[in-house]
């Protein structure tokens, strides 16, 4: 089965998007062809959209803005549902994982509708979405194995979605919170809040300025 | 301060008789705006302010000072356009990196003191039941977010339906 992973997160490298795509890649390896895409900017190439086209299974995975799809994606979406409309006659289904800097899984759920309501408007099939809390902390556990520690709640997870995407089966989302409390969680990311201040030569209290 | 936020051309914008809003400040779509890149520059470098320079990297300090959002956008999905999507993407620099509990979840803490009424006009020919239920649900998160209020939320076939419910507001 020829499957497309698609990376929507504008950041070139080390995005969290980045590793659950990895981790899934590595679930889905056998016996299916694997093709992988980033969609940074706004403007996809006609071969991307050609060779999207010939896959029978499409998964996204991009972080949570301000509650949905960031803009530059969305601006993508919109293009792959004009060719889509144009051209598909493949059943295609769609995949989706959606992660954000907040403890609850829940919070992305709004961005899974909204791609649901895209595969509707571009004639493609929903399969299944994963709405991924603390997408915040996966930068800080490169090393740490996937099926451990942290990172075991998305790892369960992305088992299930990686059987569904390998018989094309719908299921309902699942919406996961990192296995780590939420307290720890808030205290090790203003922590981290920090730190990246000081990197850039400011003090804990600038990160409150006020224009 | 009132804001709009608009993703219309500028003859549609101006053939709206949007009354009452003389002061307010027209947020609108020059082809220049760059999407955010997810560098967080605007909490950790240069702290209330994007780090993107272009005429939309102040939009955190711009809602800071207003009372009124009213955003007008076409559905896309139950969702906002790629170009008022793209403002509410470059306005984070609103909100503080710091986390806060609010309605048993976590959200950003506030940065600003001021209180913000949201409006929001959804329009398009070929909005369904679903995208609406989605666009209600995404208003409704986006004012948790910017711990707002939502004051209306409306979907209209034709964008010349605005000028009934604007006129309406003002009575």
């Amino acid at each position: 089965m020829k499957i497309a992973l698609i990376n929507g997160s504008p950041k070139a490298k080390n995005s969290a998007s980045e590793q659950i795509l990895n981790t899934l890649k590595n679930m889905l390896s056998h016996n299916n062809e694997i093709s992988e895409y980033n969609f940074r900017t706004c403007n996809l190439q006609n071969q991307d959209l050609e060779n999207l086209e010939k896959c029978q299974v499409l998964v996204f995975a991009f972080p949570l803005y301000v509650d949905g799809i960031p803009s530059h994606l969305l601006n993508c979406l919109y293009e792959l549902e004009n060719y889509f409309n144009k051209n598909t006659e493949n059943k295609i289904t769609v995949y989706a994982l959606v992660n954000s800097g907040f403890y609850e899984g829940h919070q992305n759920s709004i961005a899974l509708s909204l791609m649901k309501n895209w595969c509707v408007k571009s004639n493609l099939s929903w399969g299944q979405g994963i709405g991924i809390g603390g997408g915040g902390m996966f930068s800080a556990l490169v090393g740490v194995p996937d099926d451990k520690g942290p990172k075991k709640n998305l790892y369960v997870a992305l088992k299930t979605m990686a059987y569904n995407i390998t018989t094309k089966n719908s299921a309902d989302n699942i919406f996961i919170s990192p296995n780590f409390p939420r307290f720890a969680y808030k205290l090790s990311a203003e922590m981290g809040w920090r730190q990246q201040a000081k990197k850039n030569k400011l003090k804990s209290k600038d990160l409150f300025h006020k224009m | 301060m009132k804001i709009i936020i608009h993703d219309l051309k500028e003859e549609e914008f101006k053939d709206l008789s949007i009354i009452g809003h003389d002061d307010a400040l027209i947020i609108s779509d020059d082809g220049t705006i760059h999407n955010c890149i997810g560098c967080f520059g605007c909490w950790i470098k240069t702290p209330g302010t994007c780090v993107i320079k272009d005429k939309y990297q102040n939009l955190g300090e711009h809602f800071s000072k207003c009372d009124e959002i009213i955003i007008i956008s076409k559905c896309l999905y139950g969702g906002f356009s790629f170009f008022v999507k793209n403002v509410m993407d470059r306005s984070i620099s609103y909100n503080h990196p710091y986390f806060v509990i609010r309605n048993e979840e976590m959200h950003h803490r506030r940065r600003y003191n001021n209180n913000i009424d949201l409006s929001v006009y959804f329009y398009g020919d070929n909005i369904t039941e679903s995208e609406k239920q989605t666009a209600e649900k995404l208003i409704k998160a986006n004012s948790i977010n910017l711990d707002c209020s939502v004051k209306i939320i409306k979907f209209l076939n034709n964008i010349k339906e605005i000028n009934g419910f604007m006129l309406m507001e003002e009575c």
